[in-house]
């Protein structure tokens, strides 16, 4: 497309930046099609195309946005099905982002607004706060219909039956590989996931150390910067990622690593996009060091390749593919590969390239689309009749197990009990309960979800 | 120079003029006059006294293929070029017209020769229409003379044309009333170079449907679905060994059925006389051809059955033919939500030939034929009553 | 900007702006309304950039209702209407002008009915074309018109512009597999044409509504024909050294009796932009043809045997068959992408001439001499089976100048096309893209029944302004049409 932006304006790097992907894009309107967002509301505004064009508008003419055009560029997921779907390579997320920044610099939101964003910046990266505030919700949770802001109660909702102790497993320490060394990584431990379920991180060392992994938790590391970056609030989400840098960095020029393991595609995304990031800033080289080690958890599996991986049931499980893997680093077939390899029968619902609608703090601001978005995956899932749903993302998990009874885990979990590790903790909970119920009924097929 | 031409069935002679120019020059004059025309083509089919038209024009004179070009599968001919002319210079290079025109001189027991012109101003289609789609999906291109005596062109001698309004699809079926068509460029495709039909014998209409329905749902390209006196037809066609192995499929799809198989020759023969309507030919009971749903097409056909008459089916059973005296209103009733048009013979009245419309498209229609030809000189009485 | 004109709004219109806004607001539900200047710049152009112009508002309904209430409040109101699909027009289809009111059917997504015994589907025309396919996955049919936007283009815009694709050669264009309409016509009255019959004893109205460009209705609901799914398919790839001997052997394909679903053609410069975005492997050469047959592995590979005879009487570079799923992907894969890689290259004009399939060799020999003549590189992708070619034209549109050389290099080659017996487009439609080059293809005369069969449905001329028609030759239509009651 024909850009228009004045040398001043392309001095500053990021305007460059927008500049080159608006000029790669030609207008053709494909990533309409896959977009959630357009599929839900069927307006070109809440397509990336419409976006786009919204974004050009603002950059070129210095604009300060309108509320409308705020709107329409809250509502963008960031799921990025556009950039798989895009021919021409649009790099919408950084384009994307760049107009978060702006908008974050540039247009003062409502006061409720503002405070949403403070509260969620100031409370989801850290796990000790978001602990507190999860047991508060809890507590507070019969009490939603009271709340006058949908946003307010999607908060409450968003709460877990069960909230988990911290994890001895998440503190800064090394765990010696099981057997020969054969890699040294790096877990980003995360934030949110730390409170929501610790089982995660605790499956993902035992899994890694069964394959010859020696996995270090290296002293500092913590929130990735996804959850601020994505409301346009760069100086915070630049000093996490930051600190993430100089933390891996020590480990990297001390005793050296292989790759940095994460097991939330969130911010596997983001942590490969440190170069781009912080494209601007003293730790620049360092960066792309580290964003060139990041591997999700699936990619270094597929690599190691599985040992002995007979020992879980062989359920059949539906496999949700989270966008920031699939689209963000578009992993989409490891994941599946890795989980038939441990004997699993893997189906996939139809329309799988679609969002769930839980896209970060997308659920808590945007509730209505996003429980639109939720409802329609958990029909194409249950469709499928899985005994059990894997994701490779906490927020998904998250969003889809708070809408079904089908147990739900990270496919980390199923690759860990396939070699050796526990069964996990939700399985074994719904076989549980699934036994008495047939122990009780005379229900003949315990397998669980079959028509 | 206006030639008049005896040998049509019109009592009166008819104009032929053997230039575009020349027949735009009759219309403009007539137009000029608003003086009706009877406008027919070889004259095979029927000659409807609604007509209210003293003067007869027929494009029989602007004849000869223009352009044949085989390896781009088009051909190009003036109107009144026999369809005869045509189907063998194609056939040379083993080529012909996909839709399958029927001729209808047997069965309405007319004279002349079928033209290229009349076929595509009646969208003439055989028993493949159900496969290869109708004559309108292979009219490339059109010329005319409207009503006003201009000379239009339309489309062109490409498969793929979008630009502008599609007049060609508007003219095929017009019967004449839009325009007369002086050139037409039409789709050529190679002729399968083997053929096979399957053969169900006493079987019911219900039967029949159903194995066209299912027959029409596998990938085997059946071209032919035909059914008569309790027995139904499935036709495949392709490369020999295409063909046989559609044949051993379609056979075990319908492994509970009694099937014979009719080959080649026999079969192209059988496909003729199906096409043709031989099975209705020398009788001069009206005929009548409706367009139904083929799943309501047993439903019809008891109903037909019921008014005295004799069927047949074509097109998986969306297309029915019935002979019969029964009146114009009684067998529009049995047709429900299908279309029947009388074909003629016999003496049932002129004006039952075209069913009536609904209103929105009877007033389309009218304004588009006023557009054409707002004197309405052309075939006046013919398709708007 | 650039070449093609736009009529003047009409200020009348303009000054009347918010009292046509709010009449649309009062009869329309809730969020179908868009008016805001910073919303309705999103819909300012469709996939022709070059040409763009917000209108005055933006209408999506959900239903042929609403669709009818707000075509008849504009035409109470005199206000000139846009249909608008999922807006991938190549030739500026659904160019608003300022004083046009944008009426989109991408709400419109409902599957109205499946009918395998009969064969056909009735849809809501917002849909898009692959979903309708989508929909019949399961029932082992599918909706054969792909065009490659058919991911995002909706069956409504592939009415409006008669859409064709890859695989027509076999199984036609839109207008072959349209069965039936229900369009809401300028006035806001609903009709309905056609249905599951196959055909009608009257005028084929749906022939005329078909490619219409939107001139003469919006089409709300389509009945479809659809099709049995093949039991398989696969491309061969044949690499030639010459343009030429590319054009012959499409020929012999064609002439031996075969019926290939799809022959595409590359030329080099579009296999080396391919090639270095995707990493074919395609042959180095002068052009690649794409074959596709379809039918049960032993007629693919009786099929392939014949094409390989035709092909090595003719020497190519490379002749590689398919003989799986895999390989078939790594064939199309580059094919499919080719706009894609163009697009990375710079910006393109993509035309759509057909020319008759023997004068192929000749045409492109010309655009390779007219590339050097302007001073514009040109990649040639299409469609070889049936002619319909697709010059890229490759330009940079932050330079001054380039669109408006870009424009008559496109113009001189589809004048080209229409000197060779072929026409102006062959599967986008005329828009405004081609509009003034209407008189090279058409007379006086057959541009005046076209325009008159548009007043007929539109008397006003409100539907689609400034389309198809060249402005001078359609100006006493409009004139007329601007007195009339």
């Amino acid at each position: 497309m024909q850009t228009n932006f004045t040398e001043t304006q392309l001095a500053d790097s990021a305007t460059r930046r927008s500049n080159a992907i608006l000029r790669s894009c030609v207008h053709c309107g494909f990533c309409t099609a896959t977009c959630p967002t357009y599929k839900v509301l069927g307006d070109e505004l809440d397509s990336p195309r419409g976006r786009i064009y919204l974004i050009k508008d603002m950059l070129e003419n210095n604009k300060v946005p309108d509320e409308q055009t705020v709107t329409h560029i809250d509502r963008c997921l960031s799921c990025l099905s556009c950039m798989t779907t895009c021919p021409s390579g649009v790099h919408y997320m950084h384009l994307i982002d760049h107009a978060r920044e702006y908008i974050e610099k540039t247009y003062k939101r409502r006061w409720d607004e503002r405070a949403l964003r403070w509260l969620l910046a100031k409370i989801l990266p850290y796990p000790g706060r978001f602990r507190l505030a999860l047991i508060g919700a809890k507590l507070a949770r019969p009490f939603r219909k009271l709340l006058p802001d949908p946003r307010l109660r999607a908060m409450l909702e968003m709460a877990p039956d069960r909230i988990p102790p911290a994890s001895e497993n998440d503190r800064p320490q090394n765990f010696p590989a099981i057997g020969s060394r054969r890699k040294r990584v790096a877990l980003l431990i995360g934030c949110a996931q730390r409170a929501l379920n610790t089982d995660i991180n605790d499956a993902t060392i035992r899994l890694l150390r069964r394959h010859g992994c020696e996995v270090v938790v290296p002293k500092g590391i913590g929130c990735c910067g996804a959850l601020t970056h994505h409301m346009g609030k760069v100086e915070e989400s630049h000093a996490m990622a930051r600190a993430n840098i100089r933390a891996i960095i020590r480990e990297l020029d001390g005793e050296g690593l292989d790759a940095v393991v994460v097991n939330t595609s969130g911010c596997g995304t983001t942590v490969k996009d440190y170069a781009h990031m912080l494209r601007d800033d003293p730790v620049a080289d360092d960066a792309a060091r580290v964003a060139t080690l990041a591997k999700d958890i699936t990619e270094i599996m597929s690599e190691l390749g599985l040992n002995d991986p007979f020992h879980a049931a062989p359920l059949r499980v539906a496999y949700h593919a989270a966008c920031s893997l699939q689209h963000g680093q578009q992993i989409r077939s490891a994941p599946k590969d890795l989980l038939r390899a441990a004997g699993f029968e893997v189906v996939e619902p139809r329309d799988s390239h679609i969002c769930c609608g839980s896209a970060g703090t997308y659920n808590l601001m945007q509730p209505a689309i996003s429980s639109e978005l939720k409802a329609r995956k958990l029909a194409t899932i249950e469709a499928t009749h899985p005994e059990v749903i894997s994701a490779g993302n906490i927020g998904c998990m998250m969003q889809i197990g708070s809408g079904t009874k089908i147990p739900l885990v990270h496919t980390v979990e199923l690759l860990d009990w396939a070699t050796g590790g526990p069964k996990p903790r939700s399985i074994a909970t719904a076989l549980r309960w699934k036994r008495e119920e047939k122990q009780v009924f005379g229900i003949e097929d315990f397998r669980l979800g079959r028509p | 120079m206006t030639f008049t031409d005896k040998q049509t069935n019109n009592a009166a002679a008819a104009v032929s003029p053997t230039s575009e120019a020349e027949l735009a020059g009759f219309i403009a004059e007539r137009h000029a006059r608003a003086a009706p025309i009877r406008v027919v083509g070889g004259s095979t089919r029927f000659q409807s006294e609604a007509i209210a038209a003293d003067q007869t024009l027929t494009s029989r004179r602007l004849s000869g293929i223009v352009t044949y070009e085989p390896g781009a599968l088009t051909l190009i001919a003036r109107a009144g070029t026999p369809i005869e002319e045509i189907e063998a210079a194609v056939a040379a290079e083993g080529q012909a017209f996909a839709f399958e025109p029927m001729d209808h001189r047997k069965v309405l027991n007319t004279k002349g020769f079928p033209t290229v012109g009349g076929m595509v101003s009646a969208n003439i289609s055989g028993p493949r229409r159900i496969h290869a789609g109708a004559c309108r999906d292979h009219l490339l291109g059109v010329r005319f003379v409207d009503g006003r005596g201009r000379v239009i062109k339309n489309g062109g001698r490409v498969m793929k044309n979008v630009t502008g309004l599609d007049l060609g699809k508007l003219l095929c079926g017009s019967h004449g009333t839009l325009g007369v068509l002086t050139e037409v460029a039409l789709k050529t495709l190679p002729v399968a170079e083997s053929q096979q039909t399957l053969a169900f014998h006493d079987i019911s209409v219900e039967a029949a449907i159903e194995i066209f329905a299912t027959a029409l749902a596998t990938p085997f390209e059946v071209s032919g679905t035909a059914f008569r006196s309790g027995t139904a037809w499935l036709r495949i066609e392709g490369l020999s060994p295409q063909v046989d192995y559609r044949r051993e499929r379609l056979s075990a799809l319908f492994r509970d059925r009694e099937i014979d198989i009719v080959n080649e020759t026999d079969s192209r023969m059988l496909w003729r006389g199906l096409r043709d309507l031989h099975h209705f030919a020398g009788s001069n009971v009206p005929l009548w051809r409706i367009l139904v749903k083929a799943s309501e097409a047993p439903a019809v056909v008891a109903r037909l059955n019921a008014l005295g008459g004799d069927v047949s089916l074509d097109w998986g059973g969306g297309l029915i033919w019935f002979e019969s005296s029964a009146n114009g209103s009684a067998v529009r009733n049995a047709a429900g939500r299908g279309q029947a048009m009388l074909l003629r013979r016999g003496t049932l009245p002129n004006s039952d030939s075209f069913p009536p419309e609904g209103a929105s498209i009877a007033r389309l229609s009218a304004a588009l034929r006023q557009t054409f030809d707002p004197a309405g000189i052309l075939n006046p009485g013919l398709m708007d009553k | 900007m650039s070449t093609i004109a736009m009529p003047e709004p009409d200020v009348g219109i303009l000054a009347r702006a918010p009292q046509i806004i709010a009449a649309l607001e009062s009869v329309l539900s809730a969020g179908t309304v868009i008016s805001s200047p910073e919303e309705t710049r999103a819909y300012e152009c469709d996939a022709l950039t070059a040409y763009r112009c917000p209108p005055l508002a933006v209408v999506l309904p959900r239903t042929t209702e609403e669709v009818a209430t707000a075509m008849r409040v504009c035409h109470e109101l005199r206000v000139p209407v846009v249909p608008r699909g999922a807006g991938t027009s190549l030739a500026g289809g659904a160019l608003p002008t300022a004083d046009s009111v944008i009426i989109g059917t991408m709400r419109l997504r409902e599957i109205l009915e499946v009918d395998t015994a009969n064969r056909y589907i009735r849809v809501q025309t917002g849909i898009t074309n692959l979903a309708v396919s989508a929909e019949l996955e399961a029932e082992g049919f599918f909706y054969a018109p792909d065009p490659s936007s058919q991911l995002a283009c909706t069956i409504a815009g592939n009415i409006a512009m008669n859409s064709g694709g890859a695989h027509c050669l076999k199984y036609g264009v839109t207008t072959n597999n349209l069965m039936g309409v229900r369009i809401v016509m300028a006035t806001g009255d609903i009709v309905e044409l056609g249905g599951p019959l196959l055909g009608t004893s009257g005028l084929d109205l749906i022939g005329l509504i078909c490619g219409s460009e939107g001139q003469l209705a919006i089409v709300t609901e389509a009945t479809l024909r659809i099709v049995p799914k093949p039991e398989g398919a696969r491309p061969v790839l044949i690499g030639f050294d010459s343009a030429e001997t590319a054009g012959e052997c499409v020929g012999g394909i064609i002439r031996s009796g075969l019926l290939p679903v799809a022959i595409e053609y590359m030329d080099d410069v579009c296999l080396r932009a391919v090639e270095a975005f995707v990493k074919t492997g395609y042959p180095n050469c002068a052009a690649v043809l794409i074959v596709e047959v379809e039918g049960s592995e032993a007629e693919i590979d009786h099929q392939i045997a014949r094409i390989r005879l035709i092909a090595e009487e003719l020497n190519p570079v490379e002749f590689r068959a398919s003989r799986t799923a895999e390989e078939s992907l790594a064939i199309w894969k580059g094919r499919k992408s080719a706009f894609g890689a163009m697009g990375r290259l710079g910006d393109y004009l993509c035309l759509d001439g057909t020319v008759p399939v023997s004068k192929l060799p000749h045409t492109l020999k010309r655009i390779g001499e007219l590339s050097k003549a302007y001073g514009l590189e040109v990649a040639n992708v299409f469609h070889a089976g049936d002619g319909n070619m697709h010059p890229l034209i490759l330009f940079n549109a932050n330079a001054p100048g380039e669109l408006e050389r870009a424009e008559e290099f496109g113009a001189d080659i589809l004048r080209l096309c229409v000197d060779a017996g072929g026409c102006l487009t062959g599967e986008h439609g005329v828009g405004i893209e081609k509009r003034d080059l209407m008189t090279k293809q058409y007379t006086a005369d057959d541009l005046a029944i076209q325009m008159e069969i548009k007043s007929v449905f539109d008397p006003a001329w409100l539907l689609n302004p400034a389309k198809v028609f060249p402005l001078e030759v359609s100006q006493p239509h409009r004139e007329a049409a601007a007195r009339c009651p």
